[in-house]
């Protein structure tokens, strides 16, 4: 503890005004009293503090996002978005500038992380079937959340300037031309102009360091403080998880424990079973969101130690490089696109987010929220979806390699090959299996379980084959 | 003036009260058009009307540097200059499926019978005459006008898209 002659000062408690808490009714006090810490609860139930419910997913999300918000504020006092300088600032990052490679690095590996992390975060919030009502609107802004995060990776890796950034940023704007009637415009809105250029560099610069940000940062606000509101993190109701914080609840001495918060409505404390299921914030959820954050900064940072971000050569746009391939969150759906531009890159992509979106809509029912997979049928029912998701796919890729529209008709309406490809037909394939797996069981959860499992899986698997399995003009390669 | 409650003479009272609710409405609408107004401007605001690209009329050269027959890859200008019998034509290189520069055109071989051209980023295959012969392009490359310039050289106009019939005869 600091000595007496600076904490006793009038500067010092002009900022403080209290000591450190001693007991937990003190520091429940400090919770609500505290600008950072008022963001949590003063207590928490149990269950949010089991790893193996959340898998501190969001929170890991959460953080990542924060690094990236640092590294990224530092990374921009080298960079200079320009066509002439950019890659330039690059270079001079990665070989001029004491710890340049090191943010650069770590701000890629914490992006690919959070991408990652806020896909992961997004199933176990399905598996849990959290996204029941009073959550439904927090799933909404969760799968926006997820778009924005896509769109922060996608403007992000056009600054460097390299041959991926020029490459794929001709093929990612050229994917929005094609939705009918706007997608043109849509595409010179986004470049500033016809072609990858000073505009578009200058744009996504833009996107990538202020609009973007700024809509990530309220939306993570909106969706944090939803959590609050929609009674804290969902949990099965019935059967207590047992207890795991080794620690008794004490009160502070002469006083009554009657802290009330100041919230109207669904607050934390409605829905909660007994209050002996919940316990202080301070120190239970605080201590060990510290231990995360040390987790994670270590593990963004050994990466950043040990693995070099990629750079390619400049950007030459005279020629592509040949296989031009984007990141690998996007390989999926490149894939897709390599069947049909308008199928691909723009229905199944738009139809994905409307269906992510709608699922708390369409699944109103009570049974087995806050238990993964609501029930023994729907973890057997998930584990058929993935394992029938998987040869249907391949199938359908093989089939689109061999007996393809464009094999058997060479003169076939574009229109034929946009319907027949593998992208549409998965598509109608999942939701067709969804529609008979909800009827047969009569239940909508298992419907969902089933869509999800679906899209995930194929989803992963589109992923493989695009990183693993493509070569030079997109042709099969086998990665042995 | 006239005094509350009292009803004002000569006047059809029904006729000229506005109900609270319709000024009510009348305020915010009057609020929302000078507010979202000014914020549709910006979107034509976003809209350049002026870009510095590359030209779009550009010459590629004296008629006799390419032979007949040939198909001769301008790299800068992303197209084909072709020479057939029938004259010159122009072929865009950017590929109709997501606007990557298509590479050479090779010799016919076991797969294709015609001379084609690949793309790198996705597979499509291109004939010479702009036709797809594979993958997921949805329509023919374009071809662009060529014309002879006054001073002998060849003229292509990246704006004006011509059918597959067109050809220059020099």
């Amino acid at each position: 503890m600091l000595p007496v002659w600076i904490t006793g000062t009038r500067i010092w408690r002009s900022v403080f005004r209290h000591d450190l808490p001693e007991t937990d009714l003190d520091r429940m006090s400090t919770m609500v009293t505290n600008f950072f810490l008022h963001l949590l609860p003063a207590k928490v139930n149990r269950n949010c503090l089991r790893l193996t419910y959340t898998w501190a997913l969001g929170m890991v999300a959460l953080f990542l996002m924060g690094l990236l918000f640092v590294s990224g504020f530092l990374l921009m006092f080298f960079y200079i978005p320009s066509t002439g300088w950019a890659y330039q600032s690059m270079k001079d990052l990665q070989f001029a500038v004491s710890f340049g490679p090191l943010l650069r690095n770590m701000h890629r590996w914490a992006a690919h992380g959070m991408v990652a992390l806020v896909f992961l975060h997004m199933c176990r919030v399905f598996c849990t079937a959290s996204y029941r009502a009073p959550r439904e609107f927090n799933w909404v802004l969760g799968v926006l959340l997820w778009g924005v995060t896509l769109f922060m990776s996608f403007t992000g890796y056009l600054l460097p300037w390299d041959q991926l950034a020029f490459w794929a940023i001709t093929v990612g704007t050229s994917i929005a031309s094609y939705p009918p009637w706007i997608g043109e415009t849509i595409r010179v809105l986004m470049l500033g102009g016809h072609t990858v250029g000073q505009g578009a560099l200058l744009r996504f610069y833009v996107l990538h360091v202020a609009v973007l940000p700024a809509v990530l940062g309220l939306l993570v606000v909106i969706h944090f403080w939803r959590i609050r509101k929609d009674g804290g993190l969902s949990r099965a109701t019935g059967a207590t998880p047992p207890p795991d914080t080794g620690r008794t609840f004490t009160p502070g001495p002469l006083k009554t424990y009657a802290l009330m918060e100041m919230v109207k409505g669904t607050s934390p404390m409605v829905g909660a079973q007994a209050p002996e299921e919940e316990v202080p914030t301070w120190p239970n959820l605080l201590f060990r969101l510290v231990v995360l954050f040390g987790v994670v900064l270590a593990v963004t940072m050994f990466l950043g130690v040990y693995f070099n971000a990629p750079l390619e050569e400049l950007a030459n746009f005279t020629h592509p490089p040949n296989p031009a391939k984007a990141p690998w969150y996007f390989l999926g759906l490149q894939e897709l696109v390599s069947y049909s531009a308008l199928i691909g890159g723009v229905v199944v992509p738009g139809l994905l987010i409307l269906g992510l979106m709608s699922i708390p809509y369409a699944d109103q029912e009570a049974e087995g929220e806050g238990l993964w997979f609501t029930s023994t049928r729907g973890k057997r029912l998930a584990l058929w979806s993935v394992l029938a998701t998987v040869p249907f796919t391949a199938l359908l890729i093989f089939l689109n390699a061999r007996v393809g529209v464009r094999h058997v008709f060479p003169n076939a309406p574009q229109i034929l090959a946009d319907i027949l490809n593998p992208a549409t037909l998965l598509l109608v394939g999942i939701a067709a299996f969804s529609i008979v797996i909800g009827r047969r069981m009569a239940s909508r959860r298992m419907a969902a379980i089933a869509l999800f499992s679906c899209f995930v899986s194929a989803y992963i698997l589109l992923m493989l084959i695009g990183t693993f399995f493509r070569g030079p003009n997109w042709a099969w390669v086998w990665p042995w | 003036m006239r005094t509350p409650g009292l009803p004002s003479e000569g006047l059809d009272e029904k006729r000229l009260r506005l109900s609270r609710r319709f000024l009510l409405g009348t305020g915010w609408c009057g609020f929302l058009i000078a507010t979202l107004g000014p914020a549709l401007a910006n979107v034509r605001y976003l809209f350049p009307n002026v870009v510095y690209e590359g030209p779009t009329r550009f010459k590629v050269g004296r008629p006799e540097e390419y032979p007949v027959g040939s198909a001769t890859f301008l790299e800068e200008q992303r197209l084909f200059v072709l020479h057939d019998p029938e004259g010159f034509r122009a072929l865009s290189a950017v590929c109709t499926h997501l606007r990557c520069t298509v590479g050479q055109f090779v010799p016919p071989d076991a797969q294709w019978k015609e001379s084609h051209a690949r793309c790198p980023c996705h597979g499509s295959i291109f004939a010479k005459d702009g036709r797809v012969l594979q993958g997921p392009a949805p329509r023919p490359l374009d071809f662009y006008r060529v014309s002879l310039a006054p001073d002998g050289r060849l003229l292509v106009e990246t704006v004006a898209i011509v059918g597959r019939d067109y050809a220059l005869k020099v």
